[in-house]
């Protein structure tokens, strides 16, 4: 990191649910730094509130307390240097893989040539060159996802957040499609520069990440933030992974 | 395809049969015929004009009561109690408005009827837009935020397309509405004149006026023919077209559906000029660019002037309340001016009035459900039945029940050989006609709506006769006969109003009930204060119905029975 100023900090970021009164605390003071080239993946239990508090990072969500900067300034969700992938993809059911993933350049209000040729290049990025004319339905899940991935590399992001994005994909394809963001990542003239991911699979946040994120169940509060130095490429039945992730399953048990 | 196909031909069939019969036995009613396409056209002008202002008024309406908050207080009470009043019933006083004011006859007579129209298709249609707005999945809204989709182009692009399916579910829903309006509304009758405006509605009313049956059956033949012109060759392919906006609930695991089916694909035996078409597409193909470019234009003005926006959109929703608290006083003043002066002489009938409607309608409504239930079992689960009856259903059901009103007196008047209960049978009957072909057709897709799993399960444990009717399809179809029997009762008290009050030749059939009390003061006497307090007791009764009887109901129905796939 040295003296640069990191791409992310999120200070001490609380949030709370109110009802009839009573206060219902999601999140307690998460504090943590990512720089440029990082893979840092933020891991808990189901209902630890970890899509709370990636949606916050991104400015869709506000915290209760507590501030979330990007590049030094308070974040703001349509800023495009910051992109989402959803665990539902959230692709617009009425538009084409094209003009899904153009969507973001169009609210930038690139031109509609530049706009083509920028979705082709990362349609083809992903792997899904033909398809560019078909309708989401018409995908299987693994494609909707790469179509979900296009988009949000389309506005070359330097941040790209993921929200569990392979959970709701069968095995084999997200195994795939996790070495193909690895790639990305590491592909210098290809976005992004950092990725930020929320996953429930341990075993995931291992083999991908650079510095892992242990969240405890409700309220979320950050138990450990461990440094993976595995090499990479990273061989799951390699008894040092296996350390990692029964170290980090500890952790939330 | 098939459907569609033995559709027409029955269609084509029934015509041909009624044209040459009726054209033998009544020459001069033949001759009458051959202004039908002209007075076809008319009525058909009207129903688009009212459609076009439903459109454009339910997508502001139902935006704005969706994403303002505090607009949302005021206009979803409003928009329920409007889209549950029999809305026939102000219709007096609507064309009091229009045409005593400045324009007169014919212009103000048409727009009192477009306006009448109007009021029959656009609130449903303002609901399916709040509601398509109110249930956009989170991620959607969040991705269109997340890619900084704002103002116009997030109107465009999210909003808009997602309104598509329940508009045009709404829309086509709002058309059948229309046509039953729009038949009471081309006669329009003050006790000082009437006034009548050409059109299919008219046709049909003169006829049965002078008691000339083969008139009325070449004026609802002719209605018929239009309305499933209009549905075949509009409202099947755009109801097609609107699936591609449908949004997928369940996101994976899913059998991705191989293709996206194309509007006309059902109509693709009809000659489709290649030729013709690539020429055209390549005429227009600079107006679409023209368009893409201005269209990115205005987005970036659109978004970049925020100011404007919020202006527009703070006038918009000003001119709302304005209206709104027009409406209110003029009401409430209207209202207070009744309890000072002496109520009018007939006002102590009035609880007899309703009782004996509320009667009528329930006896429809328990008629109607005694042979729909059994049907729908029927033709819900036989592919037979779905081929060629539920294609005859459609083309009776296409008819509004206010066309067939002339028909259904008469035959009234031939069974009791023209006593008192020929009115009695005619105002039951054309209630019967409202109310029957909303429980049919939800009934229907209730008992398609039934998963097959749940159904094998039930036969594989052996369920059968009374025990699978009473485990299984009953309960099933709870939710689909609540939703029906809203719609019927709405449909019915409507209809109540142009019931029982009835004409056929030279003899009027008048029986007991609202209708009947309101069609007398405001078109026999003139007696408006009567008129007026008809339709508050009519009004009060459905809103009492409603919020005491069908919303629980309903409620409990979507609860209870609710089949979650």
């Amino acid at each position: 990191m040295g003296d640069a100023q990191p791409l992310l900090q999120v200070k001490d970021v609380s949030k709370s649910y109110f009802d009839n009164g009573k206060e219902f605390k999601i999140l307690d003071r998460i504090r943590f730094e990512l720089a440029e080239h990082d893979f840092v993946c933020v891991v808990g239990p189901s209902g630890c509130g970890k899509s709370t508090l990636l949606r916050i990072i991104v400015g869709l969500d506000t915290p209760t307390s507590g501030e979330v900067l990007f590049e030094g300034h308070p974040i703001r969700a349509d800023n495009p240097q910051v992109a989402m992938v959803f665990q539902s993809f959230a692709l617009f059911p009425w538009l084409t893989v094209a003009q899904n993933v153009e969507l973001g350049l169009e609210a930038l209000h690139e031109d509609p040539a530049k706009r083509r040729a920028v979705a082709k290049k990362f349609i083809d990025a992903v792997g899904l060159t033909g398809f560019e004319n078909a309708y989401p339905r018409e995908l299987s899940g693994g494609m909707k996802q790469r179509v979900g991935i296009a988009r949000a590399l389309a506005i070359e992001p330097l941040l790209l957040c993921m929200d569990e994005p392979f959970s709701s994909l069968d095995a084999l394809t997200a195994q795939n499609l996790r070495d193909e963001i690895l790639q990305l990542w590491s592909n210098p003239d290809l976005p992004p520069e950092a990725v930020l991911m929320v996953t429930h699979s341990i075993e995931e946040a291992v083999y991908l990440a650079d510095r892992v994120i242990v969240l405890s169940s409700r309220p979320g509060r950050m138990v450990a933030e461990l440094e993976i130095d595995l090499p990479r490429p990273r061989n799951r039945k390699d008894p040092e992974f296996y350390g990692w992730v029964d170290e980090i399953y500890s952790l939330i048990v | 395809m098939r459907g569609l196909r033995g559709r027409l031909r029955i269609l084509a069939v029934a015509l041909i049969v009624i044209g040459i019969g009726t054209a033998i036995e009544f020459p001069d009613a033949a001759r009458a015929a051959a202004t039908l396409p002209i007075l076809a056209l008319f009525s058909v002008l009207r129903m688009v004009a009212a459609y076009l202002l439903s459109l454009l008024f339910a997508i502001s309406y139902g935006h704005t009561a969706a994403t303002n908050r505090r607009a949302a207080t005021v206009m979803l009470p409003v928009m329920d109690i409007l889209q549950s009043i029999p809305i026939l019933g102000f219709f007096p006083f609507v064309l009091l408005f229009f045409v005593n004011g400045p324009l007169g006859d014919p212009v103000g007579i048409e727009t009192a009827a477009v306006f009448l129209i109007f009021t029959s298709m656009a609130w449903n249609m303002a609901f399916g837009v709040y509601e398509s707005i109110t249930t956009l999945p989170q991620d959607l809204d969040q991705a269109a935020r997340g890619f900084g989709l704002h103002g116009w182009l997030r109107f465009r692009l999210l909003a808009f397309p997602a309104m598509v399916p329940k508009l045009v579910y709404n829309s086509i829903l709002s058309w059948t509405n229309g046509w039953f309006f729009l038949v009471a509304s081309e006669i329009i009758t003050t006790p000082r004149a009437s006034y009548i405006r050409p059109g299919l509605g008219s046709f049909i009313y003169l006829a049965g006026q002078r008691g000339d049956l083969g008139g009325i059956a070449i004026g609802i033949a002719a209605l018929a023919t239009v309305v499933l012109l209009l549905d075949i060759f509009l409202w099947r392919p755009t109801s097609v077209w609107s699936e591609r906006f449908r949004i997928e609930t369940t996101a994976a695991g899913e059998r991705p559906s191989l293709h996206v089916p194309s509007p006309y694909e059902r109509l693709r035996w009809l000659p489709r000029f290649p030729r013709l078409r690539r020429e055209v597409a390549r005429r227009i193909q600079p107006l679409l660019d023209g368009y893409a470019r201005s269209s990115s234009k205005l987005d970036r003005v659109y978004s970049s002037h925020r100011r404007v926006i919020r202006a527009v959109r703070r006038a918009d929703i000003g001119m709302f309340v304005v209206i709104f608290v027009i409406v209110v006083a003029t009401g409430l003043i209207g209202l207070v001016g009744f309890f000072q002066r002496p109520l009018p002489p007939g006002a102590r009938d009035l609880p007899i009035a309703a009782a004996f409607s509320f009667s009528r309608l329930l006896l429809a409504y328990l008629t109607a459900l005694a042979w729909t239930i059994p049907a729908a079992a029927w033709l819900g689960r036989s592919k037979w039945a779905a081929r060629f009856v539920t294609p005859a259903f459609e083309i009776s059901a296409s008819i509004p029940a206010t066309a067939l009103q002339p028909l259904i007196i008469g035959f009234a008047v031939v069974v009791t050989m023209g006593g008192y209960f020929a009115g009695e049978i005619g105002a039951y009957l054309v209630s019967l006609f409202a109310m029957q072909w909303y429980l049919l057709f939800n009934l229907i897709a209730g008992v398609r709506s039934i998963p097959g799993d749940l159904d094998e399960a039930a036969r594989g444990f052996g369920l059968r006769g009374r025990t699978y009717w009473r485990r299984l399809l009953l309960p099933a179809l709870v939710p689909s006969l609540a939703t029906g029997s809203i719609t019927a009762w709405g449909a019915g008290w409507n209809a109540l109003i142009v019931a029982e009050y009835l004409q056929f030749g030279q003899s009027v059939f008048s029986v007991t009930g609202l209708g009947a009390s309101l069609y007398g003061a405001t078109v026999v006497t003139g007696d408006y204060a009567m008129g007026y307090l008809t339709v508050l007791t009519m009004t009060a009764v459905v809103l009492i119905l409603n919020k005491l009887l069908w919303r629980p109901i309903y409620k409990r129905a979507a609860v209870k029975y609710r089949m979650e796939v």
